[in-house]
Formats: structure tokens, C-alpha cells, sequence
């Protein structure tokens, strides 16, 4: 079972992330800071982090660049609040894989993650795109 | 006139006819008593001369009586020649003094004062020796109080042949002298006509003092007092500040000089006084200007400032409200699966996720709203904005040890657009630049108009003495949140910012750096076609 990890200072998107990706399967698990993320992470692995770019305590971009050095299979797709095009490039040139903007509706959160999925699959386990 | 006279102290007139007068006064009191004494000593001259033949004819008119010895004879004829007015008395006295005959009887016989010109007119002392003085004086004036001035002449009767031969034998042979003949004239009718003559000359005198005090005071007061008043007026007026005033004066004299070189100083002073209220009156627009401008540009500042916070509170808004409208569509959605496709529940849960795109929608346009400065389209003048940004940024603290290096071509550069927009463009080149030199050195702001595939630009050149841009962050320098600040510092958008006004007009950006030399940033922006 994929295990998937929702690192968002709001319980409503933790909570819309877990009713949105369950019933498809996957096994979601959430942390309200960045820094419970990073702990989350240490105890067990995941194969895909969903990250809110902007939280108070550790800063989005901080804990992708933790994620990216320390479990470099680890995919993550950025949750950004700023539907500005700009912010998304810095994401995906720090190395995560894609990115969704609030407010998201479940379906474009299920394509997201499936994308993920299936393109490591044809990539057979490779992790990552290339940096 | 009569103030010149009443405060002689205070008009050089009145004292100049004051002295002028005293010393006629002195001429002519000389002058006067020169000539009466003059015309006295000639008037005597006269009297003596005919006192003179008078002695002579009356000699001759007793001489026979007396060769004759008829001394009633000799009396007679004395008698009748005392008898004109002009007679007092006439005597004859031999050697010692005694009276033989006088036109006054009474007087026969008496002695004559020795002390008197009878004997004093030729002799040394009468009463001690016979000696002689060396000019006998045959001759004397005297007035007496009340009396009219009289002239007494006494001549020697000397001895000749007939007398000694004569038959009567009165005189001896030896004697030379044998009396004296003495006659006192009245000089009554002179005196009169020397008195008539004093006063004539008194009045002409006294006349001629004051006609030439008189007309000496129309000519002073005339060419010295009016003029003088004259001209204290005039000064007076000036310095009461009534700068219009010119003295009238118009001769040719000093005084004429002096008023027209008074009037032409007082024309300097105007022309001085006019030209300062100007520089005044240019001071206070000049500041009205200034003010207005730094007011205008504060305001910008204001604006811009304002606009900024808006724009930072509606990205905020928008990223709490995304949130919970992120739950919304959902379990808007998680609740639609539940029901069947066609389901009125499926209907409703549709206009929830339909209004809830609708909020994301105008979040976004919010978003847009705050990024986006609002344009007031008007015609700028790049040069003029360049020079009221600069204006501005010298008053700021950040810019205390910065020196601008300006050199704006002649020309005003006109672009359609919104100067505030322009003017952010310039704020945050001018900052970039500070902040790469450490705040300290020297800014090129230049601006100049070239020629890109036959199209007129105009290029604003903005270059630093500061650190420079590494090369490998050129290609990244116009990218939103891309920084080479410290953080907190720079938010990475001043560059991308400026780029997408440039780019709305039109234009473009160029970069040329050196590291540890500085920085050089060119504005392009096209001109309209007809201004070259």
C-alpha cells in the first residue's frame, strides 16, 4: 500500500487530503508542522509527501530541501496557496514533483498523487526527476 | 525765506548773508570815515588857503595906517573887517603878547594865552627860552561845545625899511618881528556841509548794505537754501521708503549734480529693491514648486505604500480563505458521491462546488488586483520623473552618502503611461544599486535617446560602484522572489516588478556587471514614432 504523508498547518486539508485519498487506497497519514513531518518521516517511510508551501514554524521550501537531501525517493508535491505560476518553478527546481493549488478539488488531488504513482512505475522505482 | 531766518544756526544761507553782511558793515564803516576825513583835511585845505589871503589882504589894509602911525586909523579898519559873519575876531599883538587893536575892544590891551598857537605855533617853550621850533605852525582848529569850529591863523608882521625909517621912529632897526596878526575865521557853513555830507553817505552806505544783503539772500536762497530743502525732502521721502520720488532739480551747478547723482542712486536703490522682491517673489514659487513636488511624490510614496499593503493583506486573505474553501469543494464532493448523478442532492452539493470556484475566482482576481499597480494613462515626461525620484531619494536617509552622477539628455522624453509606474521602476534601481554599493558612492543615472531596427527608444542607464552580479544569477535576475539579499531584506520582486512594467510598455531591460566593479542596468523604452 502506497503510503502517503500530508504535512499542512490546516486540519481541514489534512482532513480533506485523508477523505480524498483513503478511499482510493492509498494510506494517508498527516502532521500539522513541518518539523512533526520530518519526525513522521524518520520513523517510517513514505512514498509521497503532500507539503504546504507556506507554515508557520518550517517553511515549505525548508522541508522539501530536508526531504530532497535526506530521502531523496521520497517524491513530494507541493499544496500552494499562491496560484502564481513563479512560486511553482522555485518548487520544481528544488526538486518536487509537481504542484496543486488550494482550493483543490478531490479530483485534481487523485490525478496529482495517480500521476506521481504511475510515473514512478514507468520509471521503474527510479525516484525522482533528475536534479 | 523766513525759516532761513528765524533759526540763523540751522541755514547756511543766513549765516553766509549773516558774514557777508558784517564785513560790508566793517567796508563800509572804513570806508565812510575814510572819506569824511578826506574831504574834512581837503575842506581844510580850502579854509586855510583862503584864511591865508585873508590875513594877507587884512596886512594890506592897515599897512598904510600903520606906516602912517593913525593907530585909530589901524582900528578902524580891523573893525571893518570883523564885520562878515564868517569874522569872529581879528587881532594884532606885538612880540610879548600884548593887544594893540581888535575887531573887540574889550580885548585891547590884554595879553594873549601864552600857551595858545600865538607863541606855541613857533616856539619851543614860551615861557623859558626864545629857542624855535624847526616847522613853525602858523595855524590851529578849535571847537568849542556849542559853538561852530573855528580857524585862528596868526602871521608875523616883519620889519622892513619903512618901518625903522618911518617918520614916528616907533621900531628900532634890530628888531625883525614887530608883531602879529591874528584872525579867528568861523568854519560854521563847512561844518554844515561836512555834517550834510556824513549823512548822505551814512544813508548810501546803509542803503547799499542792505540791497546787497537783500539781493544777496534771494540769490542764496535761491541756488543754495531751496535746493539744500529740496533735496532733504527728497531724502526724507526715500528713506520713509518712497523710492518713486525724484528730487526736481535741474541745474547745472553742484546743487544740480548733487540731486541728479542723489536721484540716480535712488533709481540704483529701486532697481535693487524691485530685484529682491523678484528673487523673493521666484524664492517662495521656486519653494511652492519644490513643495508641491516632494508633496506629490510623498504621496506616490503613500500610494504605492498603500497599494503594497493591500496587496500583502489580500494574498493573505487569500491564502487563509483558500483553505477552508479547499474543505468546502471537498466534502462537497466526498457527500456528491453518495447520492446518484441526477439526484436533486446532486444538484445542490453542484452549486456548492460551483459557488465555491466562483470564491476562488474572485480570490484570484483579488490576488491579480494586489500584484497589478492601477495606471492613470497620462503623458510622462521620463526625465522629469527621473529628476523627482532623485529629488526625493536625496532627502532619504538610506541615500545621505550617495552622490548622483546625472547627465539627462536635452530632451523630455515623453511616453503615454502612468508616472508612478515609471517611477517604481527607477525606486527600486536606485534602491538595488544602494544596497549592492553598501550605501555609500556613487550612482550614473543617465539618460539618452538611441535607435533599435529604426525605432527611437529612450535608454535610462542606471550604473553602481557596488559588488556586481555573479554571472550565473544573471539569467535569474528578473524571476519573482529571486534574491540576492539577505532575507527579510529583499523580496525578490523589485526586478520582476520593473521587468513586467517595462515589458507592458514595450521595452526591455539590459544588465552588464562586473563583479567588484558594479553594475550597470539599461531601461529601453520606445518612444512614440513622431518624437525623435
Amino acid at each position: 500500500m502506497k503510503k502517503i504523508l500530508v504535512i499542512d498547518d490546516e486540519p481541514i486539508i489534512r482532513t480533506s487530503c485523508e477523505r480524498t485519498l483513503a478511499p482510493e487506497g492509498y494510506e494517508v497519514k498527516s502532521a500539522d508542522s513541518g518539523k512533526k513531518g520530518i519526525e513522521f518521516l524518520e520513523k517510517e517511510p513514505f512514498s509521497l509527501v503532500l507539503l504546504d508551501l507556506k507554515m508557520p514554524d518550517m517553511d515549505g521550501i525548508e522541508v522539501l530541501n530536508k526531504i530532497k537531501v535526506t530521502w531523496p525517493e521520497t517524491k513530494v508535491v507541493m499544496i500552494t496557496g499562491y496560484s502564481t505560476v513563479d512560486t511553482a518553478v522555485q518548487a520544481l527546481r528544488l526538486g518536487a514533483y509537481n504542484f496543486i493549488e488550494k482550493p483543490f478539488t478531490p479530483d485534481t488531488l487523485i490525478s496529482a498523487v495517480k500521476e506521481v504513482f504511475e510515473k514512478s512505475n514507468q520509471d521503474t522505482g527510479d525516484p525522482g526527476p533528475a536534479e | 525765506m523766513k525759516n532761513m531766518f528765524s533759526h540763523p544756526e540751522k541755514s547756511i544761507a543766513a549765516k553766509l548773508i549773516i558774514a557777508i553782511g558784517l564785513l560790508m558793515i566793517v567796508v563800509s564803516f572804513v570806508f565812510w570815515y575814510a572819506t569824511l576825513k578826506k574831504q574834512e583835511k581837503d575842506i581844510m585845505t580850502i579854509a586855510l588857503k583862503y584864511g591865508i589871503s585873508f590875513i594877507d589882504f587884512t596886512k594890506q589894509s592897515f599897512r598904510r595906517s600903520m606906516l602912517a602911525f593913525g593907530p585909530e586909523e589901524t582900528q578902524n579898519v580891523l573893525e571893518n573887517l570883523g564885520t562878515p559873519e564868517g569874522v569872529k575876531k581879528i587881532r594884532i599883538y606885538n612880540h610879548k603878547g600884548r593887544v594893540f587893536f581888535s575887531s573887540y575892544k574889550e580885548s585891547i590891551g590884554k595879553s594873549v594865552d601864552k600857551n595858545s598857537v600865538a607863541c606855541m605855533g613857533c616856539h619851543v617853550d614860551p615861557e623859558k627860552s626864545p629857542a624855535l621850533l624847526q616847522n613853525p605852525k602858523k595855524w590851529s582848529v578849535n571847537k568849542n561845545k556849542g559853538e561852530s569850529t573855528t580857524l585862528k591863523l596868526i602871521d608875523s608882521i616883519p620889519n622892513e625899511p619903512a618901518c625903522y625909517t618911518a617918520s614916528c621912529h616907533a621900531h628900532p632897526k634890530e628888531l625883525k618881528i614887530l608883531g602879529f596878526v591874528e584872525a579867528d575865521l568861523s568854519l560854521a557853513l563847512l561844518d554844515e556841509a561836512l555834517f550834510k555830507q556824513a549823512l548822505a553817505l551814512t544813508a548810501y552806505v546803509i542803503i547799499f548794505v542792505l540791497a546787497v544783503s537783500l539781493f544777496l539772500g534771494i540769490i542764496l536762497y535761491k541756488i543754495v537754501s531751496k535746493p539744500v530743502n529740496e533735496l532733504v525732502y527728497g531724502m526724507q521721502k526715500v528713506a520713509g521708503g518712497d523710492l518713486d520720488y525724484s528730487v526736481p532739480i535741474t541745474s547745472v551747478d553742484e546743487m544740480g549734480v548733487l540731486a541728479r547723482t542723489f536721484n540716480s542712486m535712488k533709481k540704483d536703490l529701486k532697481a535693487a529693491r524691485d530685484q529682491r522682491e523678484q528673487w523673493t517673489q521666484t524664492l517662495e514659487t521656486e519653494i511652492a514648486k519644490k513643495t508641491e513636488e516632494i508633496r506629490k511624490t510623498h504621496a506616490s510614496l503613500v500610494q504605492t505604500e498603500k497599494l503594497a499593503s493591500l496587496g500583502r493583506m489580500a494574498a493573505g486573505v487569500a491564502h487563509e480563505i483558500n483553505n477552508p474553501l479547499t474543505g468546502v469543494v471537498t466534502f462537497a464532493h466526498l457527500l456528491k458521491k453518495k447520492f446518484q448523478p441526477d439526484s436533486p442532492e446532486t444538484q445542490d452539493l453542484d452549486i456548492i462546488i460551483e459557488q465555491s470556484e466562483r470564491c476562488s475566482k474572485i480570490i484570484k482576481n483579488l490576488l491579480t488586483f494586489a500584484r497589478a499597480t492601477p495606471s492613470e494613462k497620462g503623458n510622462v515626461s521620463i526625465n522629469d520623473v527621473l529628476s523627482r525620484t532623485i529629488f526625493m531619494l536625496r532627502n532619504q536617509e538610506k541615500f545621505h552618502h550617495i552622490k548622483f552622477n546625472i547627465n539627462l539628455e536635452d530632451s523630455r522624453f515623453i511616453i503615454a503611461g502612468d508616472s508612478s509606474q515609471f517611477q517604481q521602476i527607477f525606486l527600486n534601481m536606485f534602491i538595488n544599486a544602494v544596497d549592492a554599493m553598501g550605501g555609500r558612492g556613487n550612482i550614473t543615472v543617465a539618460t539618452r535617446s538611441i535607435k533599435e531596427n529604426g525605432k527611437p527608444y529612450v535608454e535610462i542607464e542606471f550604473t553602481d560602484e557596488g559588488s556586481g552580479i555573479e554571472k550565473k544569477y544573471l539569467p535569474k535576475l528578473f524571476e519573482p522572489f529571486f534574491t540576492t539579499k539577505p532575507v527579510g531584506k529583499g523580496t525578490g520582486l523589485g526586478l520582476s516588478v520593473s521587468h513586467g512594467i517595462v515589458k507592458h510598455f514595450g521595452g526591455y531591460i539590459k544588465v552588464k556587471s562586473e563583479v567588484g566593479k558594479g553594475t550597470s542596468f539599461f531601461v529601453r523604452l520606445p518612444l512614440p514614432e513622431k518624437q525623435s
